[in-house]
């Protein structure tokens, strides 16, 4: 075993991590211009990117609703700043550009092409420069046709839809990218381990999915991802450093779910999976196996819309063959697994004040190796709260200015309870989990 | 007796208009929770659906600045209560391929409610 060839599968997996950590909060007014309906007939919460069951159904059917006027150009603009504070310093800066403690950051400036391109195609997609990275990316790409026909009386939607991101196509609240916390600092701690599914392709990779949603409540999905050579990446501003490697011919992507709108309320059950498998260094053939399986869940209670609750569940086990790792050193074991579950409750106060409360527990198997340094007893597990205050003061019908603006300011507390494997002395340099407990104080606002 | 059957009379004269008010308000609960997302009840208020004031009597696809569906401007209907409730209850059946995509509201006494609060539109 090369040292490099370690130190090179440790980076890609840590990178594929990393990449997992990041915001997935949007709105874009452009979709309120283009259909004269405000953000909170789309979203819970009158603020991206939590949908409604009339978002979902807005997202599955192309993106191309309309008032019908014409004359609509589907461009937003977005910009999420924040301030964060850790327990105690990190023991680096996060990024050339910041400090050890106490961040004020623009995380995002994002340009967004939303909405109606053609009479069935419409899209989501996101240019973003990032500010404590200093660097511009291709961020979201969501392109799709759909078209809906009439079956014996019942609704059926079908569509194509071009991607960047395994689940960044899906339409429920409890997927991977579209899950809790929807805003997170990028520049406090991240844990050591997530699924594949869960963001470790993201940006990386392109994928093209069909799918149905029969009678507004059944939706199934089956796709395939094809990963970006590391020119195109840099081409993208995605850099080459964080390529995660050739990914198979044979990845697969699935998804099934059943929703049901009641109106008043909503709920949706769902299954969801990824067979990838990962060629880290592109020079040799060695690969590591990926196999992410999921279920999800989700309640909205919308009544009058002037007190909504929602919950969501999920869960995901990934089993992992590391052949590319154990062959290069970054792991010891051939096999192993990671299990993520999250939990998040919110209450919202006549589309303006919500409170959430979530849970999140990630674990991983063994393997000394793969979770040496910074980590104890050869374990990723983490664990913690976070609790989430935020205000809306617009995005409803009659708001100022709408729908040309809208704004969020929240403040989030992330508590962790375990993190890289223990509770105490997790990287035996003496760090504690609550250590790395983040204040994270953020203004999202788009126009 | 004839006290009694006045009395009777003006107590439920006076408790009649609250009656009307809480089916009204129980209306805009279900005007909220069904009809909001693509109708507004404020005048020249198109969203993707047209402004609901003053829709009870109105002559169908007749707000000015909203662009209804060929189906809808030769529909040649005129919104009456009986005609409206018989519409939302199942509005494909009465206006075939138009692009209003809701399914209908099926409870009697939510479509009740949200007729009372309708007509007070205006």
């Amino acid at each position: 075993m090369k040292a490099s060839g370690m130190a090179r599968a440790i980076t890609l997996l840590a990178g594929i991590l990393g990449m997992a950590w990041t915001s997935v909060a949007c709105a874009v007014p452009a979709y309120s211009r283009q259909t004269g309906q405000e953000c909170a007939a789309c979203h819970m919460g009158a603020y991206g990117p939590q949908l409604t069951p009339y978002g979902v159904r807005f997202k599955l059917g192309g993106y191309v609703d309309s008032d019908e006027q014409g004359g609509k150009l589907p461009l937003s603009a977005a910009l999420i700043a924040s301030f964060t504070h850790t327990a105690e310093n990190q023991a680096r800066a996060p990024t050339a550009s910041t400090k050890v403690n106490d961040n004020a950051v623009i995380d995002q400036a994002s340009l967004y092409v939303a909405g109606r391109l053609a009479a069935n195609l419409g899209t989501f997609t996101q240019i973003t420069y990032d500010g404590a990275e200093r660097k511009a990316m291709l961020d979201m790409l969501d392109l799709r046709y759909a078209s809906s026909l009439d079956l014996s009386g019942k609704e059926l939607v079908l569509g194509l839809v071009l991607d960047n991101n395994p689940t960044l196509q899906d339409p429920f609240n409890s997927s991977p990218a579209w899950s809790f916390p929807y805003v997170q600092s990028s520049v406090a701690f991240e844990p050591g381990a997530a699924t594949l599914i869960n963001g470790g392709l993201e940006q990386r990779v392109l994928g093209l999915s069909g799918y149905l949603f029969w009678n507004k409540s059944l939706y199934v999905e089956l796709g395939s991802y094809r990963s970006l050579s590391p020119a195109m990446q840099a081409r993208l501003g995605l850099g080459r450093e964080e390529d995660p490697g050739r990914l198979g011919s044979g990845t697969l992507y699935w998804r099934i779910a059943w929703t049901k709108d009641y109106k008043r309320h909503a709920f949706h059950v769902g299954a969801i999976g990824l067979n990838a498998s990962l060629q880290p260094d592109r020079g040799q053939p060695a690969r590591n196996d990926y196999r992410d399986v999921g279920l999800d869940a989700g309640y909205e209670y919308l009544g009058n819309r002037r007190h909504m609750v929602s919950v969501y569940a999920s869960y995901i086990h990934e089993r992992q063959t590391r052949g590319a790792l154990l062959a290069s050193g970054g792991a010891a074991r051939l096999h192993g697994r990671v299990d993520e579950f999250k939990l998040a409750l919110s209450y919202d106060l006549r589309e303006t004040w919500d409170v959430t409360l979530a849970r999140f527990d990630e674990r991983g198997s063994r393997d000394a190796m793969l979770y040496g340094d910074g980590y104890t007893g050869g374990r990723p597990d983490t664990a913690g709260t976070i609790a989430q205050v935020d205000w809306t003061p617009w995005g409803k019908e009659g708001s100022w200015h709408e729908p040309w603006a809208n704004l969020r300011l929240g403040l989030q507390y992330t508590r962790y309870d375990r993190f890289n494997g223990a509770r105490r002395n997790y990287d035996g340099q003496g760090r504690n989990a609550r250590d790395n407990d983040t204040w994270l104080l953020f203004l999202e606002a788009a126009l | 007796m004839k006290a009694g059957c006045a009395l009777a009379c003006l107590l439920l004269a006076a408790a009649l208009p609250c009656l009307a008010d809480g089916a009204a308000e129980r209306g805009k609960d279900v005007y909220a929770s069904e009809c909001s997302d693509c109708h507004s009840v404020q005048p020249q208020k198109n969203k993707k659906g047209p402004t609901l004031f003053g829709i009870v009597g109105r002559r169908s696809a007749s707000v000015p600045g909203f662009r209804y569906s060929d189906v809808m401007r030769n529909s040649g209907i005129t919104w009456t209560p009986e005609q409206l409730r018989r519409y939302i209850a199942a509005p494909k059946q009465v206006i075939p391929h138009d692009r209003m995509k809701y399914d209908g509201l099926s409870d009697a006494g939510d479509l009740d409610d949200l007729m009372g609060y309708l007509q007070t539109l205006h």
